[in-house]
């Protein structure tokens, strides 16, 4: 499995010169499995990059959205292969008791919002309601449960041969709870994460600016951290950097977080802040870094 | 990979953790599967030391009794009919705490409802005379 990181920002797109090295690009990473098949986890406005990078893949891919906050959505009308009629698009989303996936996302996909309806794009689109029980993609194993964060939002755990991938990118397991005592099957979250090879997790605020944010369904450093140790994932990648983090920013929570996750036991190599453009390589029971630019 | 419990019963949980009323969780079995310290302080017994009681055998644990003092049959008691009926459910009603003392209390129960269906039902106690629930 591989993977890449093609938006790590939370929130709203923040480009611009101090946001270079980290990305300025809302949600969005690119999983290739073992048998070819391409999966996209969320459509912020990364996808737009990968929707370029997929000129010559495989005209059917899946798109996995965790919920339908703008940050996760807002690329899709500039993903270039949902004009292509050669290509097939499955979008999978959490259930609403309110409305359809589809109609919810049409909500976003029509005038005044959008030049194009739905019905419009010249792809073959069809959305489904992520089931609650495993199913398949390609060679994977996809799993899929809801998450403590504002409106119905998914995690998702994608299992392909013996490489696993946990996101959750918009996530708040800490209000109210005690992730250090809870017992596991009371922890939002962690089934998903559960050893996983490499897990992405919200890491939105630092310490310090978790508290005018209780309730917004974003981590801290120290929660984030402190769900990554009891999930035992191999790797860990914090992601949906704050808007208002600049990369100097961010650099200095990426040494606070090796070094308290040393502190915890962890192995300091094995936590980072995502960076735009990453990719990672998911063989079995070992994560590589492929780069970071 | 691990089940984590429905985020709904997580949620209730988190929230009853923070309330000075006495609270109980059931799943959709019927499974006792949480009470806050307030309910521990009521009943004399912390969840920590009890854990999860199966359906059918939570009840006896308090011994609900009606006003006349007779035992409430368990498939009449608010909590089942939440859980097994999908509908709120109140009664007035006395329990014994772990030392033998009875209280009269109030309880009212809801389902949790969710678009996976039944998830499970909470039941809030509020000791009779008492204003505010917190008044054991």
């Amino acid at each position: 499995m591989k993977v890449k990181l093609w938006g790590t920002r939370g929130s709203i797109p923040s480009p611009g010169p101090e946001t270079i090295r980290y990305g300025g690009n809302t949600s969005c990473v690119g999983v290739t499995l073992a048998d070819g098949s391409m999966l996209a986890l969320d459509a912020g406005t990364g996808i737009r990059s990968l929707g370029l990078a997929l000129a010559n893949e495989p005209a059917r891919l899946h798109i996995l959205l965790t919920h339908l906050h703008l940050d996760h959505i807002q690329g899709l009308v500039f993903f270039a292969p949902a004009f292509q009629p050669q290509t097939e698009i499955v979008i999978w989303g959490p259930a609403s008791p309110e409305a359809s996936l589809r109609d919810r996302i049409a909500r976003y996909i029509s005038a005044p919002l959008s030049p194009v309806e739905v019905r419009e794009l010249p792809c073959d689109v069809s959305f489904r309601h992520c089931p609650q029980s495993e199913w398949e993609i390609g060679s994977a194993r996809i799993s899929a449960a809801s998450v403590s964060h504002r409106g119905p939002t998914l995690g998702y755990r994608i299992d392909d041969g013996d490489s696993s991938l946990a996101y959750i990118p918009d996530h708040e397991p800490a209000l109210g709870a005690d992730l250090d005592a809870l017992e596991e099957d009371w922890i939002s979250g962690l089934g998903l994460a559960r050893n996983a090879s490499l897990l992405i997790h919200d890491g939105q605020y630092a310490d310090a600016e978790y508290p005018d944010h209780v309730g917004w369904g974003h981590s801290s450093l120290s929660h984030a951290l402190s769900f990554a140790r009891r999930a035992e994932a191999e790797r860990t990648l914090l992601f949906h950097h704050d808007p208002m983090h600049s990369d100097e920013r961010l650099d200095q929570l990426s040494s606070e977080a090796s070094q308290r996750w040393a502190e915890m036991g962890g192995d300091p190599g094995t936590i980072e802040l995502a960076a735009e453009r990453a990719e990672y390589e998911l063989p079995t029971r070992t994560v590589s870094a492929i780069s970071a630019t | 990979m691990t089940t984590q419990k429905p985020l709904e019963l997580i949620l209730a949980r988190n929230l009853m953790s923070a309330l000075s009323t006495p609270a109980f969780l059931v799943d959709e079995g019927g499974v006792l599967v949480f009470y806050n310290e307030a309910a521990g302080a009521l009943l004399g017994k912390r969840f920590e030391e009890l854990g999860t009681v199966g359906a059918e055998e939570w009840g006896s644990l308090f011994g609900p009794f009606d006003k006349a003092g007779e035992p409430i049959p368990y498939d009449e008691l608010p909590l089942v009919v939440a859980v097994r009926n999908g509908r709120p459910a109140h009664a007035d009603l006395q329990i014994s705490s772990a030392d033998g003392a009875r209280h009269q209390v109030e309880v009212s129960a809801f389902p949790i409802l969710t678009p996976h269906g039944s998830q499970g039902a909470i039941a809030v106690f509020w000791p009779a005379g008492s204003s505010n629930g917190a008044g054991h």
